[in-house]
């Protein structure tokens, strides 16, 4: 079977998309679970040159690198006109852009650092030189 | 030249052999000696006659001419063909007028001599002279006397034509300027070096001096002082291989034997070593450029020559290979060294002096700070002096070692100059030899290069401050002459200074001083000056006065453990008393008894002595510890007088164990290797103190740590209840065991950590030696590594100890954000809780626990508060809460043990307690966790296990939902 698929972007100008594969599950708080929307799970950033990135999350700091996937993967988006020909055959109002192309991962497969912010070591030595 | 004969008679060839190094020909027999010297021979009339009227100086002006005229003609010979070349300028005038001194002559203003020249040789007859001018027709010109008379003279052209043929002769011999400028120059090049050459001669003539009679007051040792190279009484080899040393320098510091200058000169040259300076950049020039390539070729062969021409082979040769080689000795700086009074300082300065140098010396008295040396260093090195003696300088630096410091920076400057000889020196080969040239690379480094001979003198050459030196220094150690040698000599002396003393007395006191000369002489002379004999028997007694030195401590330690020989011992006539002398005055002149000692004390065990009952072990070990404990007192109350107790202990030692076998001495280190290890642990423990919260801490010291703490500590740490298995399938009682252990680690901050295992060699725990294991990270096993004692603990499996590092790990975070809030007390409640309950026996733990209770009283009134106050609480709010409680901890701990006398109830109250504060905990926590929320909305939750151990394949369906 054949698939039609639109691109609306030039030729092999596709957006580059990449996947960031976690060892883990990243859990909101119980008290955001109903307002997931606009949440920033993280910050990931390239420290240095090389094809390490760190990905932090909450008080959890990921170390991971960046990996080729053996086969690219697309990103469509899929939309259903409604309606017009519904009579004719199902398929055909079913529209597939493509968004972009997958093809790097960054995974991050170590344990995480765990990040314990400066403010509370100083919290704690300011208690201690009172004691 | 009579010191050249002598020196001709000990050894000629050998000493032929110096002087051809040189290529400076010193010795031989000048012909020319004794001819007169020139000038001071026309100096001299003029000095005898004395100053007189015109009058009378008319009448006798003709026969000073005739006799100057007889005179000129056989000295100036030379001089008189070369003035004869420029004739057509010559000129003379009369020197009539009251010109009887041929100084006025010679140096009369030059304006005079112009008119002369100009006037084309006019002469002036007597008949003309007046005292004005107006008294004179035609023209007349103006002379003025030295002592302010002026007359004028006629001229007359036509006479003074006819004049100037018959005086031709004379004109060169009455000195006037009117010769040429070159002809002067010539003269004054000639004069400066018969100035030199006379002071050379002097110089050389020195050795009669000792002959005179001298004036009493002066000392012995500085009158009988050796003046030439011959009188030394240092070893020969040695005083050989100085002066072949010193020989080396000269055509670097000299020039050489290439010479542009007169013959005369030439031959003046080889006759004497001292050479004029303003001749040498002459020379040195036309060397360079002509014999450098030549140099370079042939440096390195005649630099190994140099080394085995001491010990000489066929010195044709030598001779042939000296002639090319003509840079400095490889090894730029002499060291001299050897007891006091060998004549060290002597040979150096005969043997400088020997060779045309000016020494120059820098002693202990001297300042001899890095700055000052080294500005010191370039004048002598890089200038020539302009001195009215212009002999080039030589550096002479005694006692080197003095004091330490200084002498660090003398030797520092000193190796940085030779440092940078080298390198310019290994730079040059690199490059291409001949053309780079070796005068303008040299230039280049001139600032700190050493380009004079410098001679170091030091008396132990094993001091550390010279170890750098010592390396790029030609070493000379200096020998004890023979007595035989010592005694002739002091014999000499004692004639000469008409003092009786027989051979015996001087063999023996020569022998009293280990040959020391200089002592010698200055008892010597003591005596003489006190009219008493030397006491043959009782040399000991009798004033010697000897250079303070001290000995190496090696040395001390030999002679405290081994005994003279028997032949020695029945020398000196009474032993004992002057065995315990010496022996006193070497310990007590070294000074480091504590070190002295210690040497002793770590030796005397291994020496092998006659004691069947050990009764002399005994006695040396409980004179060891008295004069130890004697030290000890000493260090603590500062009662430095008694140190003069310390050295008997020695003595003690040497009468009990001295073996005349050479015994075999080691340097003490145990002690050494002691205290660093006890400093290293005492660090350990104290880092690991402050680690410990400060109100654990507070309660417990180094000694009470090592003492009580830590072998119960250990079982504490490591209870046998917990079985290695995952933690899910602990029971609820083990994983409370767990959780406690955990907070009794952290709370006196105890953990694992991986360490190789040979790095904790006498651990009790890890006997397996191959590879990582985890042990505790202030490795407090070592601190309870008594001797004979194992503790007995419960040694953890590994994977409990892995455990327990990752619940420390984790206990440590949450501490960390628990404790900001609360303070430190709440955290730390269980594990001094458990802490109290098993080990029960120590009282100051319960008053920990004590404290601790008091504390959770205190905590939780102030959580509540807190939380009643206000519910969004701040981090400062939060924080000055603590500081109060705390501030209440102090007082109402007191109180509460006062309260509690019984410890059965209060450990029953405190678990009560114990429960209700952990309430709190949970509470705080739960504020803590929407604090935190607050900031983190989303988490991060890590599945353990690899990403590759589950695979399964998936759809793309089920993505596409």
């Amino acid at each position: 079977m054949q698939i039609r698929m639109k691109c609306n972007c030039g030729e092999g100008n596709c957006s580059e998309w990449a996947i960031v594969d976690v060892q883990g599950v990243v859990e909101a708080q119980p008290s955001f679970q109903d307002r997931l929307q606009n949440l920033e799970i993280g910050v990931l950033c390239r420290p240095s040159s090389q094809e390490v990135y760190t990905l932090t999350i909450g008080y959890h700091e990921l170390t991971g690198s960046k990996v080729p996937l053996k086969k690219p993967i697309l990103v469509l988006k899929k939309t259903k006109q409604s309606g017009v020909d519904s009579d004719r055959e199902n398929n055909c109002n079913v529209e597939l852009h493509v968004v972009g192309v997958i093809r790097q991962r960054i995974l991050f497969k170590t344990r995480p650092k765990a990040l314990i912010s400066k403010a509370k070591v100083e919290a704690k030595e300011t208690q201690k030189s009172t004691i | 030249m009579d010191m050249d004969m002598d020196m001709d008679i000990p050894l000629p060839e050998e000493l032929d052999l110096l002087e051809s190094n040189a290529r400076l020909l010193e010795d031989y027999p000048d012909p020319e000696a004794p001819e007169p010297y020139p000038y001071e021979d026309q100096e001299a009339p003029p000095a005898a006659q004395p100053p007189s009227s015109p009058d009378l100086q008319f009448d006798s002006e003709i026969q000073v001419i005739g006799q100057k005229r007889s005179r000129s003609v056989s000295p100036n010979g030379s001089l008189s063909e070369t003035a004869e070349l420029s004739e057509e300028k010559r000129c003379r005038t009369d020197e009539s007028a009251r010109a009887t001194d041929e100084d006025w002559l010679r140096y009369s203003p030059p304006k005079g001599n112009e008119s002369v020249v100009v006037e084309q040789g006019s002469f002036v007859r007597e008949k003309m002279l007046s005292r004005y001018a107006s008294e004179i027709d035609g023209e007349c010109m103006p002379i003025t006397a030295p002592n302010g008379d002026r007359v004028y003279a006629r001229l007359d052209r036509l006479e003074g034509e006819e004049r100037m043929k018959k005086l031709d002769v004379r004109a060169n011999s009455d000195g006037l300027i009117l010769e040429p400028i070159n002809i002067l120059f010539e003269k004054m090049d000639q004069e400066a070096f018969t100035k030199t050459l006379e002071a050379s001669s002097k110089c050389q003539n020195v050795p009669d001096i000792p002959e005179t009679p001298i004036v009493h007051e002066q000392l012995w040792v500085d009158k009988y002082t050796p003046n030439s190279f011959t009188e030394l009484l240092s070893d020969e080899h040695t005083n050989r291989q100085v002066l072949l040393w010193l020989k080396q320098w000269d055509s670097s510091v000299f020039g050489s034997e290439i010479c542009s200058t007169s013959d005369e000169v030439l031959s003046s040259l080889k006759r004497h070593s001292t050479v004029v300076q303003n001749q040498k950049p002459l020379d040195s020039k036309f060397q360079r450029t002509i014999g450098g390539p030549k140099w370079s070729n042939h440096r390195y062969r005649n630099s190994k020559s140099m080394d085995e021409s001491g010990s000489s082979k066929s010195f044709q040769d030598i001779l042939t290979r000296k002639v090319k080689h003509t840079g400095p000795p490889e090894q730029k700086i002499l060291l001299l060294c050897g007891p006091p009074g060998l004549g060290k300082t002597t040979l150096a300065h005969v043997a400088a002096r020997h060779c045309g140098y000016h020494v120059v010396e820098v002693n202990a008295s001297d300042d001899r700070s890095t700055s000052t040396i080294e500005s010191k260093i370039l004048n002598v090195v890089e200038m020539n002096s302009i001195m009215s003696d212009s002999r080039p300088q030589c550096l002479v630096m005694d006692e080197i070692d003095g004091a330490l410091s200084d002498g660090k920076g003398a030797v520092e400057v000193l190796l940085k100059m030779v440092s940078v000889e080298k390198k310019s020196d290994a730079g040059k080969e690199n490059l291409v030899k001949e053309r780079s040239g070796r005068r303008s690379s040299k230039k280049g480094h001139k600032k700190a290069s050493l380009s004079r001979p410098v001679i170091c003198i030091c008396n132990d050459l094993y001091a550390p401050a010279l170890r750098p030196l010592r390396q790029v220094a030609k070493v000379h150690i200096f020998v004890q002459p023979t007595v035989s040698r010592v005694v002739s000599r002091l014999k000499y002396i004692c004639t000469r200074e008409g003092m009786k003393v027989n051979a015996i007395a001087l063999t023996a006191l020569a022998e009293y001083t280990e040959c020391d000369i200089r002592s010698c002489l200055n008892t010597l002379q003591f005596l003489n000056k006190k009219k008493e004999a030397v006491n043959v028997f009782d040399i000991g007694s009798q004033v010697v006065g000897r250079k303070d030195m001290s000995k190496n401590v090696l040395d001390i330690w030999k002679e405290v453990f081994q005994r003279k020989k028997a032949k020695a011992e029945r020398k000196s006539h009474n032993s004992k008393p002057f065995e315990v002398n010496s022996l006193y005055s070497l310990v007590s002149s070294r000074g480091d008894y504590d070190l002295i000692l210690d040497g002793i004390h770590e030796n005397i065990l291994q020496l092998n002595y006659h004691d069947p009952v050990m009764q002399k072990t005994v006695k040396c070990l409980n004179s060891l510890g008295v004069s130890d404990l004697l030290h000890q007192y000493i260090m603590r109350t500062q009662q430095n007088p008694l140190l003069v107790y310390l050295p008997p202990t020695a003595i003690t030692v040497h009468q009990l164990v001295a073996q005349i076998q050479k015994p075999n001495i080691e340097w003490p280190r145990s002690y050494q290797r002691h205290r660093t290890m006890m400093a290293e642990k005492m660090d350990i423990l104290n880092t690991w103190h402050y680690k410990i919260p400060p109100y654990i801490a507070r309660n417990l010291s180094a000694s009470s740590f090592v003492e009580d703490l830590i072998s119960p500590l250990l079982y504490i740490l490591s209870p046998p209840t917990i079985k290695p298995v995952a933690l899910q399938l602990l029971s609820d009682k083990e994983k409370n065991d767990l959780a406690q252990l955990v907070s009794t680690m952290v709370s006196y901050s105890v953990t694992y950590k991986n360490m190789k295992s040979d790095m904790v060699p006498n651990s009790l725990r890890h006997e397996v030696a191959d590879h990582l294991t985890l042990s505790f990270d202030p490795p407090i096993c070592e601190f309870i590594n008594f001797k004979d004692y194992t503790s007995n603990h419960y040694v953890l499996a590994p994977a409990v100890k892995q455990i327990l590092v990752h619940e420390v790990e984790k206990q440590k975070i949450l501490q960390v954000s628990i404790d900001r809030p609360l303070g430190n007390g709440s955290s730390s409640e269980r594990p001094e809780f458990i802490e109290a309950g098993t080990s029960n026996a120590q009282s100051s733990k319960i008053n920990h626990a004590d404290a601790i209770s008091v504390k959770n009283i205190q905590n939780e009134s102030n959580v509540t508060k807190g939380r009643k106050n206000n519910a969004n609480a701040t981090i400062v709010s939060q924080n000055s809460h603590p500081r109060k409680g705390t501030a209440d901890n102090m007082k109402l701990q007191n109180t509460g043990r006062m309260r509690m006398p019984s410890s059965g109830s209060f450990f029953d109250r405190f678990r009560k307690l114990n429960n209700k504060g952990f309430r709190s905990d949970d509470r705080t926590e739960q504020k803590e966790a929407t604090l935190d929320k607050a900031l983190h909305p989303l988490l991060f939750k890590f599945n353990e296990g690899f990403t590759n151990a589950v695979k399964r394949p998936v759809r793309i369906r089920e993505f596409l939902l």
